[in-house]
C-alpha cells in the first residue's frame, strides 16, 4: 500500500505544468526533418528554412517581394551587353569558422557548383547528391553552363561572365541554393558538410538531433540586422494537428503546415496569430490537344465559363486561396493586372458548346487516331500547395461542368503514376500546378510554354507565346521583360490554352507575442528579425 | 529439448528468406516509379533516367535482389536514397527510442492488464467486470492515432500538465550515450532531464499501451475463469486456504502461461503501433522514421527497417517457443 502511495505521489509530481520556452529561445515547428544542410545540394523547403539562417548569398529577396537587394555583395554592375556581372563584396565579413569572406571564397563556391571535376563537387555526386538547381538555373555543368568564367579581380571583387545574357540571373543568385559556404569547412567535412554547415548568416549551427530538432545560436558579429533572439530551435513535428497542439500549448512559437480546417481555429484563438505567405503557386486544368474536341477553342471557352472558381476558392481553401486569372501569381512582377478573366456563366458555356456543334453536350471524346472513349478527368491523389484537397476540388469542378452538359468521369492514381501519365501525354483532361523557385516570371512560364507541342504539356503548341517568352529570356531590363510576360499571359488567355483555377497562400501560425516574422513567397524567411515580446 | 531448439531455429531461415523476398517485391511492384516520386513536378526524362541509374532501378529485379541480400548478410542495409546516410547506422541510433517506448507501453499494459483481468474473473458478471470488459473492447477497437491526438489535446493543450509530444523539452540538453533517454539521464545523474524524459514518455506510452492492455486483460480474464473452475482450485479452497492465496498463488500462476504467450505476440503489434504513436507524438524512433521514409519513397530505409522488425518478431517468437518447451517438456517438434 505504501508503495502504491509513493507511486501515486511520483506520478502526480510529474504533472507539474511544463516550463514555457524562454524568451531567449524561439522554437519553430517544421513539417519534417531536414534532408541536409548544405544549401548547394538541397531542394526542399524544410532544409532551406534552416540554411537560410546559417548562410547568405551574394544577393537576397527584399522583404516580402521577389525583387533583389544586396546581401554579401554590396553592389554590382552589368555590362551593356548583359554578359559581364561585377560584384563588390561587403568587407570585414567572416564565416562562422573565422575565415574571411572574400572574392577567392566566392569564386571557390561557384567552381564547386559549376565544375564537375571539382573535388567537392565530384565527391557529392559519387555520394548520390546532385547540384540540381545549378543545373536547372544555369543550364548545366562545365561547358554546358551559361556561365563561362568566374574570376576574382580584386580581394573583394568578383566578375562573372556569361555566354549570353540571362534575364533571371540575379533572381537565380538570390535563391537559397546559391548561398556562400565556407570553403575551409566544406573541405574539412567533405560530404558530411551537410551535417556541419558553416556560413556567414545571422545564426550559427549548433546541433542537429536526428528526427528531433536543429539548434542554432545567434551570430553576434552578423553584418546585417543583429538577431534579436539568442537561440533558435527548429523542431520536427510531422503531424499537422499535433503541431498546432504544440503551438496552443506554448511548446513552440511558430509553425507552418496548417490544415485548411484549422485556419479558423487559429483565427479564433486569442493567443495566436495567422500569417499568410504571399502566393507563389498556381493550380490549373490542362487539356490534351490530341483530343479532337479540345482542339476547338469554343469548347475550351465553354469550360472556362462553366467552372465557378470563386465558389471553389471560397469553399475549399480555408480562406487562404485566391482566384487565378493567369499562370503567374499576383506577387510576380510579370503579372498582368489588366487581364480580364472569363466570367462564370453557365448559359454562355452552353451556348459555346452549341456553337461548337455539341448540342448534346460532351461526354465522349475522340482521340487523334479516331479512338473514342468517355471523358476522364484526372485529379492527383495527394495534396499539393496549389490544390490542398484535390479530390474535393475536382468533384466541385466536375459538378460545375455537368451543369452545362459536360459529363466527366473522375479518376485518380498514385502520384508517381500520375506524373508518368502526364509526361507521356496520356490524360485527356487533368489537374496540376506549379510552385515558383526564384520569383522570376521565366521560372513560371518557360518550363511549360517554351517548347510548343511537348507531350508533358498535353501537346499544347502556341508558337507566339513561346517566341515572346524566349525573347524575354534574353533581356536584362525588367520593365521590358515585364511587358513581354504580360503579353504572353494575354495570348495564353485569349487562346484558353489552360484553365488557371486558384493561387494559394500557405498559412503560418504564431503565438501573438512573436513579432517580426516576414513570410516570403519563396519561403525564404529569416529568423533574425523575429522577437518574442 | 536441444533437438527441438535447433530444429525450431532452422525453420526461421525460410521464414526470413520469404519475408525478404516479400518486402523486396512489394516495394518494387507497387505502382509508381520512385524516381518520379522523388522528382515530382520537375521530372524530365533525362533526370528520371539518371535517378533510376543511380538507384540501380535499371537492372533486372533479381539482380537487384541478389545484390541487396549479399550486402544485408554483411550487415549493410544500404544507404538512404534521400539523405545518403547508411541505413544500418541510423537504425541503431533510432531504435533505442522505440525500445524505450515499447517497453514502457508493455509494462503499463501488464501492470494494469493482469490485475484488471484477475478482478474481472474473480467478480464475474459484477459491475466491475462489465466495466472492465467494456473498457477492454473499447481499448481494442480504438485507433491509436485518434487516442493519441485526444490524449495530447486534453493533457497537453487543455490542462497543460504534460507535453504534447517529443522526447525531451527544447530546454533540456542531455548528452546521448546509449540513446535511451531515461538511462542516459540516470547514468549522468541529471535528475531534471530524467523527470523531463519521464513526462514526455507518459502519453505516448499510454496511447501505445491501450491495445495490448485490453488484450492482456481479456486473456487474463478468460484464462482465470478456466483455471478457477478446475478441481485443484476447489481442492485448495476445501483445504481452507484464504481466497487471496488461492487466487494469487494457485490460480493466477497457472492462468498466466497463456497470457505470457500473448504478451510475446504483442511485440509485433507494439512495433506496428509505434509507427502511429511515434508519428503523432513526434517520438524520434524507427516508427516515425519509417513513416517519413514511406512518404518520400526512401525504400532503402523501408526495406531495412521492415527486415529488421521481421527479424525481431521472428526472434521473439522463437524465444517464446523455446522457453515454452523448456517449461513444458510435453512440447516436441514434430
Amino acid at each position: 500500500m505504501r508503495l502504491a502511495t509513493l507511486a501515486l505521489l511520483i506520478g502526480l509530481s510529474l504533472l507539474v505544468p511544463a516550463f514555457q520556452a524562454s524568451a531567449q529561445t524561439f522554437v519553430f515547428g517544421a513539417q519534417g526533418e531536414p534532408v541536409q544542410l548544405d544549401p548547394a545540394v538541397i531542394t526542399d523547403g524544410i532544409s532551406s528554412r534552416i540554411t537560410r539562417q546559417v548562410f547568405d548569398g551574394l544577393v537576397r529577396y527584399k522583404g516580402a517581394t521577389t525583387e533583389v537587394e544586396p546581401a554579401l555583395a554590396e553592389k554590382w554592375e552589368v555590362s551593356s551587353d548583359g554578359r559581364v556581372w561585377t560584384f563588390q563584396l561587403r568587407r570585414n565579413v567572416k564565416f562562422h569558422d573565422g575565415n574571411p569572406l572574400d572574392a577567392a571564397a566566392v569564386v571557390w563556391n561557384f567552381e564547386r557548383w559549376w565544375k564537375a571535376a571539382h573535388p567537392q563537387h565530384d565527391n557529392q555526386v559519387k555520394a548520390g547528391q546532385t547540384f540540381e538547381y545549378w543545373e536547372g538555373q544555369f543550364g548545366g555543368f562545365d561547358d554546358k553552363s551559361v556561365v563561362s568564367a568566374v574570376a576574382a579581380v580584386g580581394s573583394h571583387t568578383v566578375r562573372i561572365t556569361l555566354k549570353e545574357p540571362q534575364a533571371p540571373f540575379l533572381a537565380n543568385l538570390a535563391m537559397f541554393v546559391f548561398d556562400i559556404a565556407s570553403p575551409k569547412a566544406v573541405e574539412r567535412w567533405g560530404t558530411e558538410f551537410g551535417k556541419h554547415p558553416v556560413g556567414t548568416g545571422a545564426y550559427k549551427f549548433v546541433e542537429w538531433k536526428p528526427n528531433q530538432e536543429v539548434v542554432l545560436e545567434a551570430n553576434a558579429d552578423y553584418w546585417g540586422v543583429k538577431p534579436k533572439i539568442k537561440r533558435v530551435v527548429v523542431r520536427n513535428i510531422k503531424d499537422n494537428s499535433q503541431r498546432l497542439g504544440a503551438l496552443k500549448a506554448g511548446e513552440i512559437h511558430g509553425m507552418e503546415g496548417l490544415n485548411p480546417d484549422d485556419v479558423s481555429v487559429v483565427k479564433s484563438d486569442a493567443n495566436l496569430q495567422l500569417l499568410l505567405r504571399p502566393t507563389n503557386t498556381t493550380g490549373y486544368i490542362a487539356f490534351n490537344y490530341k483530343v479532337k474536341e479540345f482542339q476547338d477553342k469554343r469548347v475550351r471557352q465553354a469550360f472556362a465559363h462553366a467552372i465557378n472558381k470563386r465558389g471553389i476558392v471560397e469553399a475549399l481553401y480555408g480562406g487562404t486561396g485566391l482566384v487565378a486569372t493567369q499562370f503567374q501569381p499576383p506577387a510576380l512582377w510579370g503579372y498582368n493586372r489588366e487581364l480580364k478573366d472569363y466570367e462564370y456563366n453557365p448559359s454562355q458555356a452552353q451556348a459555346m458548346l452549341r456553337d461548337a456543334g455539341l448540342r448534346q453536350g460532351l461526354s465522349d471524346i475522340t482521340w487523334d487516331d479516331g479512338k473514342k472513349e468517355p471523358l476522364v478527368f484526372w485529379y492527383m491523389s495527394r495534396s499539393r500547395p496549389y490544390f490542398p484537397n484535390p479530390k474535393e476540388i475536382a468533384e466541385a469542378m466536375a459538378a460545375d461542368l455537368a451543369k452545362v452538359g459536360i459529363k466527366t468521369q473522375l479518376q485518380t492514381t498514385e502520384w508517381a503514376v500520375y506524373l508518368d501519365k502526364r509526361k507521356n501525354g496520356q490524360m485527356p483532361l487533368y489537374m496540376l500546378g506549379w510552385t515558383g523557385d526564384n520569383g522570376d516570371p521565366d521560372n513560371f512560364l518557360c518550363y511549360f510554354f517554351c517548347q510548343p507541342g511537348a507531350s508533358r504539356e498535353g501537346f499544347y503548341a502556341n508558337k507566339p507565346v513561346a517566341d515572346v517568352l524566349l525573347r524575354a529570356q534574353k533581356l536584362t531590363n525588367q520593365g521590358e521583360r515585364a511587358k513581354l510576360y504580360r503579353q504572353a499571359e494575354q495570348l495564353l488567355h485569349d487562346d484558353v490554352g489552360r484553365l488557371f483555377i486558384a493561387n494559394n497562400q500557405p498559412p503560418l501560425a504564431f503565438v501573438k507575442r512573436a513579432k517580426g516574422y516576414v513570410p516570403h513567397p519563396t519561403g525564404s524567411e529569416y529568423f533574425n528579425t523575429v522577437e518574442l515580446q | 529439448m536441444r533437438r527441438y531448439a535447433i530444429r525450431r531455429s532452422l525453420t526461421v531461415v525460410p521464414v526470413l528468406l520469404g519475408v525478404s523476398v516479400l518486402v523486396f517485391s512489394f516495394i518494387h511492384f507497387i505502382p509508381g516509379d520512385p524516381a518520379l516520386t522523388m522528382l515530382g513536378e520537375r521530372a524530365t526524362p533525362e533526370k528520371v533516367a539518371e535517378v533510376r541509374a543511380r538507384l540501380g532501378l535499371d537492372r533486372p529485379i533479381w539482380q537487384q535482389y541478389v545484390l541487396y541480400m549479399g550486402k544485408v548478410l554483411h550487415g549493410d542495409l544500404g544507404v538512404s536514397i534521400v539523405r545518403g546516410d547508411p541505413v544500418a547506422t541510423d537504425l541503431l541510433r533510432r531504435f533505442p527510442a522505440t525500445v524505450e517506448l515499447a517497453v514502457s507501453a508493455i509494462v503499463v499494459a501488464i501492470v494494469f492488464g493482469i490485475p484488471i483481468g484477475v478482478a474481472s474473473a474473480v467478480w464475474r458478471n459484477s459491475l466491475l467486470d462489465s466495466l472492465a470488459r467494456l473498457g477492454a473492447l473499447t481499448g481494442v477497437s480504438m485507433p491509436i492515432f485518434w487516442l493519441g491526438l485526444v490524449l495530447a489535446w486534453f493533457f497537453g493543450v487543455q490542462l497543460r500538465v504534460l507535453p504534447t509530444g517529443f522526447r525531451l523539452g527544447s530546454g533540456t540538453a542531455l548528452v546521448q550515450w546509449t540513446n535511451f533517454a531515461l538511462l542516459d539521464a540516470a547514468l549522468q545523474g541529471d535528475w531534471p532531464a530524467l523527470v523531463d524524459a519521464l513526462r514526455h514518455l507518459i502519453l505516448p506510452a499510454l496511447a501505445l499501451a491501450t491495445i495490448p492492455l485490453a488484450i492482456i486483460a481479456r486473456m487474463t480474464r478468460a484464462s482465470m475463469l478456466e483455471v478457477l473452475s478446475r478441481e485443484y482450485v476447489r481442492t485448495a479452497e476445501a483445504k481452507g486456504l484464504s481466497r487471496r492465496a488461492v487466487i494469487l498463488r494457485h490460480a493466477l500462476r497457472n492462468a498466466l502461461l497463456p497470457v505470457l504467450t500473448v504478451i510475446g505476440l504483442q511485440v509485433g503489434h507494439l512495433l506496428a503501433g509505434a509507427i502511429l504513436t511515434e508519428t503523432i507524438f513526434s517520438w524520434p524512433g524507427i516508427g516515425l522514421w519509417v513513416y517519413e521514409s514511406i512518404e518520400s519513397r526512401d525504400y532503402a530505409i523501408v526495406q531495412g527497417v521492415t527486415l529488421f522488425i521481421a527479424v525481431i518478431v521472428v526472434g521473439v517468437n522463437l524465444l517464446t517457443d523455446v522457453l515454452y518447451a523448456a517449461v513444458d517438456p510435453r512440447i516436441k517438434y514434430e
